[in-house]
């Protein structure tokens, strides 16, 4: 043997071992594995979620929406800072971008000067004033429009990333193409689909609104109330811990079954009896706590709300899991610096009146707020029922609250999803076909090639090993076109090997001695097979940039596999050759191929 | 020297079959084929009624839904059918999918992407018109979206709205308001589509019917269009790029042959799905890419061996060198379209759904694609060559004597042709 064989027998003996070590892995259960193993090879192939199961989705984020609801709080801090210097107007927000404020006297148009708009003036641009009417056009920027649409979109993102992870799926994907967002959860349970669903698309606004206890109006809404209806009135009252003020109350209650009664004999309301623009009646799912009455029945109830909100779940610095003194799972959370400041001001002014946690339009709680809150404070989950279902809850809440509200709504465009049931069966599926395939090439080789098949065949296992090595290098993900792509590339094996042999053949039939005769087939077709796989390897890679989901993972496995092809079926096979013909002296005179 | 040596072969060397003094049937059913497959799409549109596509568009580029339901008793694919229409969700395509161990499953197609599209967004639209004292004053539903908007001029209530929108046939599995409260605008966030198809079923065929739908995909319109885009993109993109490769490693007068073979290649298999009106969804685009990059790898193997046997045989008339090449790598090709044929074979009969389309594809592309690199690339690259050696004699330049040329006269020769 030839020195240089000798080197290239220990670099292929390297490559070998290295892609065993690699394919541990995955192939030998974790708890096998010894301890100091794990710390350099534990990358593994993942299974696709057309094998394991699991979701994909693709949102488009309602941009439009994000814009305008910038817009409206400019409008709102617009109104603040004009109302402080004492003007009569209205401001109404006419297009997506567009804010027309109008003044009762048209003189006071003025107090919209600098001073009010110098905080705003990156994002308002004065279009018109109209000194007669006393009206005043602004526009959102039109740079600052691209920056919002960047910004809803990067947020989006983070806060899907934040829910996902928060629900605890394995190795979620959540990445940006174009304005969609793609999201893929591989492995995630079938019965999760609809609650991972709900909780990515969830708006998730917190608020906090105080109660309007002991007003007039609930005690005329009370007077009105159907005698012989489901709906009951009930009185409450209670008293301040502190000054001892005492606060009387009533409300509308029906059993849990009877909501819509309640929801229609409210939305019923009209003329004297409407609710009043500044108010609004919201319900909240109570639970009754008397054991000792067996199973009561649980129960809607009303509130009169203020209807601006006082804090929004904006401010909110952080959200955790936490148990209240019955032990049932509650969320406490705390707000930041400016969020705390409103609070304080916010419960410092109503101490004794109730304070409603309204998370969604639904309210949480309405407890009494007893002295002035700060930073922290506490939902809870209104009601026992199912405990494992209760602490569920509260760990969605945690984690749709720690990511924050969306700045935009999202719109799913396109959706799978894989039962883990449906992977199985795919998978048995793909093994019986690749084993057949894999098995008639096998057959096919050495039958028509004897040694040289055999040759062929060893090149061929030691291309999938090391296939199988780097995908698992690359942690990357099988999907079913993947093995598909895994079953074309013995395709393209057995096609360099047949081109390779076809060509020593015919040196051989040139009557030239095996040893030359397979240097120069090995040779000659090196071009051939070399072009042959460039071509794919293009096409590969265009696959690969414009294909989504699952034809990247076939793309995937057709660029490795060329890549390795390469390497075992030209030169691995040529080194094994260099054994048969290159013998210890004896020069052979026929070749079995 | 060695004595002859024998072996298993399937094509005898020194085998010469005249290919190329045959091209005109050859090329003529080529035309036949490829012609068939332009009547075919049409026909298929506007002729055959229950087809009524030019292809049988998965739902990744035609927008919609596609579920696995699988049931709890025997049930056929027009009980099924008819299950659907009554619920309202026409147009359904019911295939059958898998059956083993009694379970039946179906696969089934709807255009729809949402419980609300088109037609019935207007009829909903219609009925919560006016909802207690409020009026609707803007509906904003997007074709696939699983959420409407919809804007009153008065406060409505969410549960009120909730159950208007029931009584006119629409489920939502939620309603909030959204935006600033006196925008008056309710988000309403709609049933997913394949609670829609079990509750239809089970209303139907009676309760607990349904037993699993283990896969559920969606699709909307825009993306559906752009999944379309993307696809057409890549399959041209990847063809210029091939043929750049070739011109590069071989010259100009071989890259239309390829060119022509390639589209040939792809057009004859959309043809296949065409006849067979089997599903053409992403993963037969996949494939159509694949087999152009076999078919290329077939081509360049010819094309290698004739350049190869050009420079060795100069005396000799170009369409003999070319045809005595084809003979030469016969056995190769043959070999390799056989094992890749058998391979995708197995593949098509024991694969499931994705697995299986792709197989069929590359069953149609294996054979076309051998073909077509032998009986139209060549002829092609003959026919260049004597417009080529007739220009140069033309010009009466320096005598033709080495098939290859440099690259620049080939571009003054391409700008000519």
């Amino acid at each position: 043997m030839e020195r240089s064989w000798w080197w290239k027998a220990a670099l292929y003996c390297a490559a070998i071992v290295l892609a065993v070590l690699y394919l541990v892995p995955t192939v030998v259960p974790e708890e096998k594995r010894p301890a100091f193993f794990q710390k350099y090879f534990k990358k593994r192939i993942q299974l696709g979620l057309d094998l394991k199961g699991g979701l994909h989705l693709v949102y488009e984020v309602n941009i439009e929406k994000a814009v305008a609801s910038k817009v409206d709080r400019l409008a709102n801090e617009v109104d603040d800072a004009l109302r402080k210097k004492g003007a009569d107007f209205t401001v109404v927000r006419t297009g997506r971008d567009d804010i027309a404020i109008t003044f009762k006297v048209p003189g006071e148009a003025a107090k919209l000067d600098d001073e009010v708009l110098k905080p705003h003036r990156r994002d308002l641009d004065v279009v018109s004033r109209d000194a007669a009417t006393g009206t005043v056009k602004l526009k959102f920027d039109a740079d600052r429009v691209a920056e919002v649409e960047e910004l809803a979109l990067r947020q989006a993102i983070e806060t899907i990333r934040g829910r996902v992870d928060a629900f605890g799926v394995a190795e979620p994907t959540i990445i940006k193409k174009g304005t969609d967002i793609v999201v893929e959860l591989p492995g995630a349970k079938e019965k999760d689909f609809e609650r991972i669903k709900s909780i990515i698309g969830r708006t998730a606004q917190l608020e906090f609104k105080i109660v309007d206890d002991g007003s007039e109006y609930m005690k005329k809404v009370a007077a009105q109330v159907p005698k012989e209806g489901a709906i009951t009135v009930a009185p409450e009252s209670w008293t301040e811990k502190h000054q001892g003020t005492q606060h009387e109350d009533v409300y509308l209650r029906v059993k849990e079954k009877d909501k819509d009664e309640l929801t229609k004999f409210i939305a019923g309301l009209a003329g004297d009896l409407a609710v009043p623009n500044d108010r609004e009646i919201a319900l909240e799912l109570m639970s009754p706590r008397e054991v000792n009455e067996g199973t009561p029945d649980k129960y809607y109830r009303t509130y009169l709300l203020k209807k601006r909100a006082g804090v929004t779940g904006e401010y909110l610095s952080n959200a955790e899991e936490s148990w209240d003194e019955m032990g049932r799972p509650e969320v406490s959370f705390t707000m930041n610096r400016q969020g705390a400041g409103m609070m304080e001001k916010l419960t410092g002014e109503n101490v004794g009146r109730k304070m409603a946690v309204v998370l969604d339009e639904k309210i949480t709680s309405a407890p009494v707020i007893e002295s002035k809150i700060g930073e922290r404070g506490r939902i809870t989950m209104g009601g026992y029922g199912d405990p494992f279902k209760l602490q569920q809850e509260v760990k969605d809440l945690v984690g749709v609250l720690r990511s924050g509200a969306l700045p935009a709504p999202l719109k799913k465009s396109f959706e799978t999803q894989v039962g883990a049931t449906m992977g199985q069966d795919a998978i048995d599926k793909a093994q019986i076909s690749m084993g057949i395939g894999a098995l008639a090439v096998i057959l096919f080789m050495l039958i028509y090639y004897r040694v040289a098949g055999f040759i062929a065949n060893l090149a061929m296992t030691l291309n999938m090993l090391f296939m199988i090595a780097i995908l698992a290098a690359f942690e990357a993900s099988l999907t079913l076109p993947g093995i598909a792509g895994l079953v074309l590339t013995i395709g393209m094996a057995v096609d360099s090997n047949i081109i390779i042999y076809e060509r020593i053949r015919e040196e051989l039939r040139l009557g030239k001695s095996p040893r030359t005769a397979v240097d120069a087939g090995f040779q000659r077709a090196f071009w051939t097979v070399f072009d042959a796989h460039v071509t794919n390897f293009v096409a590969g890679i265009v696959l690969y940039s414009y294909g989504s989901g699952p034809i990247r993972g076939f793309a995937v496995t057709l660029l490795v596999g060329i890549v390795t092809n390469l390497l075992t079926s030209v030169w691995i096979s040529h080194w094994m050759f260099d054994v048969l013909v290159n013998r210890r002296g004896t020069v052979r005179t026929t070749l079995s191929i | 020297m060695a004595e002859q040596q024998k072996f298993f072969e399937v094509i005898k060397s020194g085998t010469d079959i005249d290919f190329i003094g045959n091209q005109k049937y050859w090329i003529g059913s080529s035309i036949v084929l490829v012609l068939l497959t332009l009547v075919m799409l049409p026909l298929n549109a506007f002729v055959l009624k229950d087809r009524g596509h030019v292809l049988n568009w998965g739902v990744d580029f035609k927008g919609g839904t596609e579920l696995v339901v699988e049931f709890n008793k025997a049930v056929d694919a027009s009980q099924v059918r008819d299950a659907l229409t009554s619920a309202g969700l026409h147009n359904a395509d019911v295939v059958k999918y898998g059956n083993e161990g009694g379970a039946t499953a179906f696969m089934i197609r709807l255009g729809a992407v949402s419980i609300l599209s088109g037609d019935q967004a207007k009829k909903v639209e219609a009925a919560i018109a006016h909802v207690g004292d409020a009026t609707l004053h803007k509906f904003e539903s997007s074709e696939g979206g699983d959420k409407v908007y919809v804007r009153f001029d008065k406060n409505v209530d969410n549960a009120v709205l909730k159950a208007a929108l029931k009584a006119a046939g629409t489920d939502s599995t939620d309603v909030q308001s959204f935006g600033p409260p006196e925008d008056y605008t309710y988000e309403v966030t709609l049933i997913g589509m394949d609670s829609e198809v079990r509750k239809a079923l089970d209303a139907k065929l009676g309760a607990g019917t349904v037993k699993a739908i283990p896969q559920v995909s969606s699709v909307g319109a825009k993306a559906g269009k752009q999944l379309q885009v993307d696809g057409v993109r890549a399959l041209l993109g990847a063809i210029l790029l091939i043929v750049i490769y070739v011109a590069f490693r071989f010259d100009f007068r071989y890259g239309p042959g390829t060119i022509v073979a390639l589209l040939h290649d792809a057009v004859i298999t959309v043809g296949a799905f065409a006849v067979t009106y089997k599903e053409f969804s992403l993963t037969t685009l996949a494939a159509i890419l694949t087999i152009i990059g076999f078919s290329m790898n077939d081509t360049i193997v010819v094309f290698d061996r004739i350049r190869e046997n050009a420079a060795k045989y100069r005396d000799r008339k170009f369409d003999k060198v070319v045809n005595h090449a084809i003979n030469e790598t016969l056995s190769r090709t043959i070999l390799t379209s056989a094992t890749v044929f058998f391979v995708t074979l197995a593949m098509n009969i024991f694969g499931t759904g994705v697995i299986r389309d792709f197989a069929f594809a590359m069953n149609v592309g294996v054979i076309v694609g051998t073909y077509s690199s032998i009986f139209i690339a060549s002829p092609i690259l003959i026919w260049l060559n004597e417009k080529y050696v007739a220009m140069q004699k033309k010009q009466a330049a320096r005598p033709e004597r080495n098939v290859r040329k440099p690259v620049r006269r080939d571009e003054e020769e391409a700008a000519e042709t």
